[in-house]
């Protein structure tokens, strides 16, 4: 099919009006993260001016933002990692054995406001002995990505023929190793939607983590506050760390997208 | 080791929960669940016991949380030396200030915190925490080095419970060039304030600017009700919506409204001076703790002598600024290592450090620290005269002192707002000062105090 001029048109018309809002404050805020304070508050805004490293200098030297991103990482991959170990055979399980009540008590798990599990939380892990350990962050985490993991791999193993199965144990496989010789390895591009999903909501989290996370265990979130002190804020430091922080999880979903794209044309059942 | 040991002992805890999700036929499976669970809960207590012993002839360790603050930046280098000194071990947090309460806040209600020391806001959160006995009482403290009034504002029942550390008071910020070109003299009152405003309004550059949003303009509009004669609270009833509060806000509202910069409304101070640093904005008034950013050339486009400070116009009925206690230290009722905290918040507060902060431009609360030789040759004479007019003739609260600060902050808000939407000019604003009045009495009610001590 062919599109006229016109067509074009109204169609960059219409990306730019949904792109330039969208990725303004996003350029904006990689423009400042390279000025000085001075440029950053000029006014009218600048958009050519004296490119300063100094920013993302403070960010990794006096602020130690690569030890936030070891804690960040661990955090986050741990979190996402037990979810999927303990989320794949649970979504399994719903979606073969039809377990909807145990889907909505895992999404009220999810719907409930965060901040209502702190102080229990808060409770327990200080009697464990449990602050500023990773433990009591990688189990909190695991609420955020959990039941990500459960929604989304149920609704997908939901999709899978049950055929499929069926045929491996005809061949003798149990249903356990169906599922881990089968149903897995058709299902990544479910796994990896989950495991992006999941550790991005866990890597953005901040509320878990201010309250959890003490000085050996910060994470990213809670370290952009360094820059925020009382009456004064240091907007490069906040942009330039911001962009930090931004870095690893847009590269991922970057890379994820494709396998998610290849996935779902690959891994269909023809005919 | 950490990750797994905390497992572990957490594993002994839910054994009746687990069980109650078998299902009766798996009973056999239960059983066999139950024993492994039982020898591995056995086994915890031994590892725990084991650790305890351990640390016997450990050094003394003390945590300590200091605000995101330029007082904290001073002294963190500085702790090694104490530690050097003392043996003392100190595990220093540094947290924004707003996190800062919430982490306090949280440590404290659960009964499980382990801070020792701690930055605190005392007209803030100082009531509360007091009121909750979450500091504890500093009977051995030397107060003598400070002002009376700074010290009061932590005491209950005989008993004091913060030391005080930085004060600010409320000052007026100008362009000398402006002022200049316009051909007027610093404000020394309302009227003069109002006509420079008017004076140095133009296309390009706002004449006049504070805060305008809602429950941050509290603070900085304190003055101003003090300067017409008013209070927000007398003997602890709210007493806001007296006709010269009102008249308060309605020359605030008006100043802001005509002169001020373009959405003033939702402006507070981080707002504010990045719009005088850019040269947009010719008077600013807000707290003197940003004398020293305004002035920093690697911070403003406006030439540093081009930047005066001054003491806040005088009002009809009144020249009382703020002047208040913006920080103290505090420390945790519920501190196992009370002598090693003690030592810390002596050094912390000690008065060869008070000076060093006032020569990094920190304004410190103790008396002593403001006649020391070298503080006074190196300090702007401009801001040590705002500073001592200040303590002359301030008044030592900028918002309403009560244990629902935060609330009470948010229904004053709403007066400054309606205030400015309507230019000074709205018929219903002694009406709204009065629901909100009101409105903190029964906060003040809800907690007991209101009209008490």
């Amino acid at each position: 099919m062919k599109t006229t001029i016109g067509q074009r048109i109204i169609f960059l018309v219409v990306l730019l009006l949904i792109l330039v809002p969208t990725i303004f404050p996003f350029l904006w805020m990689l423009l400042s993260s390279f000025k000085s304070q001075v440029d950053i508050i000029a006014w009218p805004p600048k958009f050519i001016f004296e490119v300063t490293l100094r920013n993302y200098l403070k960010v990794f030297g006096e602020q130690q933002f690569l030890r936030y991103l070891m804690n960040s990482s661990i955090v986050g991959i741990s979190a996402v990692a037990l979810s999927l170990l303990i989320g794949l055979p649970a979504a399994y399980s719903i979606a073969r054995f039809g377990q909807r009540k145990l889907m909505v008590l895992i999404l009220v798990a999810r719907l409930m406001p965060g901040i209502s599990f702190l102080m229990p939380w808060y409770i327990i892990f200080s009697r464990l002995g449990l602050m500023d350990s990773y433990t009591a962050l990688i189990l909190s985490h695991m609420l955020i990505a959990l039941p990500v993991v459960v929604w989304v791999m149920s609704a997908y193993f939901e999709t899978l023929p049950r055929e499929m199965e069926e045929s491996a144990m005809i061949d003798g496989a149990t249903q356990q190793r169906a599922f881990v010789s089968i149903i897995l390895p058709l299902s990544t591009p479910g796994i990896v939607t989950a495991t992006t999903l999941s550790f991005i909501f866990s890597w953005n989290n901040f509320m878990f983590s201010q309250v959890l996370s003490m000085a050996k265990t910060r994470t990213l979130p809670i370290a952009i506050y360094n820059f925020m002190s009382y009456a004064e804020v240091d907007w490069g430091g906040v942009m330039a760390s911001a962009v930090t922080i931004m870095t690893p999880a847009i590269i991922l979903t970057m890379i994820f997208q494709k396998y998610v794209v290849k996935g779902l044309t690959m891994g269909a059942v023809k005919g | 080791m950490e990750l797994y040991g905390g497992l572990l002992r957490a594993g002994h805890l839910p054994v009746q929960v687990i069980s109650m999700f078998f299902a009766p036929q798996r009973r056999a499976e239960m059983k066999r669940f139950l024993a492994f669970l039982l020898i591995a809960s056995l086994c915890v207590p031994v590892f725990a016991a084991g650790q305890s012993e351990a640390p016997a002839a450990k050094p003394q360790e003390i945590r300590v949380l200091l605000a995101n603050h330029p007082y904290g930046e001073l002294i963190k280098p500085m702790i090694p030396e104490f530690e050097a000194k003392t043996g003392i071990k100190v595990n220093v947090e540094s947290l924004q200030e707003s996190q800062l309460t919430q982490k306090l806040t949280t440590e404290f209600a659960t009964g499980s915190s382990t801070v020792d020391v701690f930055m605190t806001r005392p007209l803030q959160e100082g009531l509360l925490f007091i009121k909750n006995g979450w500091y504890a009482p500093l009977d051995a403290y030397d107060f003598s080095d400070y002002p009376a009034t700074s010290v009061s504002l932590g005491q209950k029942d005989g008993k004091t419970y913060i030391v005080p550390l930085v004060t600010e008071w409320q000052v007026l910020y100008y362009r000398k060039d402006l002022l200049r070109k316009a051909g007027l003299k610093v404000p020394t009152n309302f009227t003069e304030l109002e006509a420079a405003a008017k004076a140095m309004t133009s296309a390009d550059v706002a004449g006049f600017g504070s805060r305008g949003k809602g429950a941050a303009a509290v603070t900085q509009i304190s003055s101003f009700i003090y300067n017409f004669g008013g209070n927000y609270l007398d003997k602890n009833v709210a007493v806001f919506n007296t006709p010269e509060a009102v008249e308060a806000f309605r020359y605030y509202g008006k100043l802001l409204a005509n002169y001020g910069p373009q959405g003033v409304t939702s402006m507070s101070w981080e707002n504010l001076m990045p719009v005088f640093q850019a040269g947009k904005l010719a008077m600013w008034t807000d707290a003197s703790v940003f004398y020293g950013q305004l002035v920093d050339p690697t911070k403003t486009q406006v030439p540093a002598a081009d930047i005066g400070v001054a003491q806040l116009p005088a009002g009809p009925k009144g020249d009382h600024p703020f002047i208040v206690v913006s920080w103290g230290f505090g420390l945790s009722s519920k501190t196992q290592n009370k002598a090693a905290a003690t030592q810390f918040l002596e050094w912390a507060t000690s008065k060869d450090l008070a000076v060093k902060a006032m020569l990094a431009n920190i304004t410190m609360a103790r008396d002593s620290a403001w006649t020391d030789p070298s503080v006074k040759q190196k300090m702007n004479a401009e801001l040590a005269a705002t500073q001592s007019h200040a303590a002359k003739n301030g008044y030592p609260f900028d918002r309403p002192f009560m244990s629902a600060v935060g609330k009470a902050r948010d229904l004053i808000g709403e007066v400054v707002i309606e205030a400015i939407d309507s230019k000074g000019t709205s018929t219903r604003l002694q009406a709204l000062a009065t629901e909100k009045v009101n409105a903190v009495n029964d906060l003040l009610k809800a907690d007991g105090e209101y009209g008490g001590k």
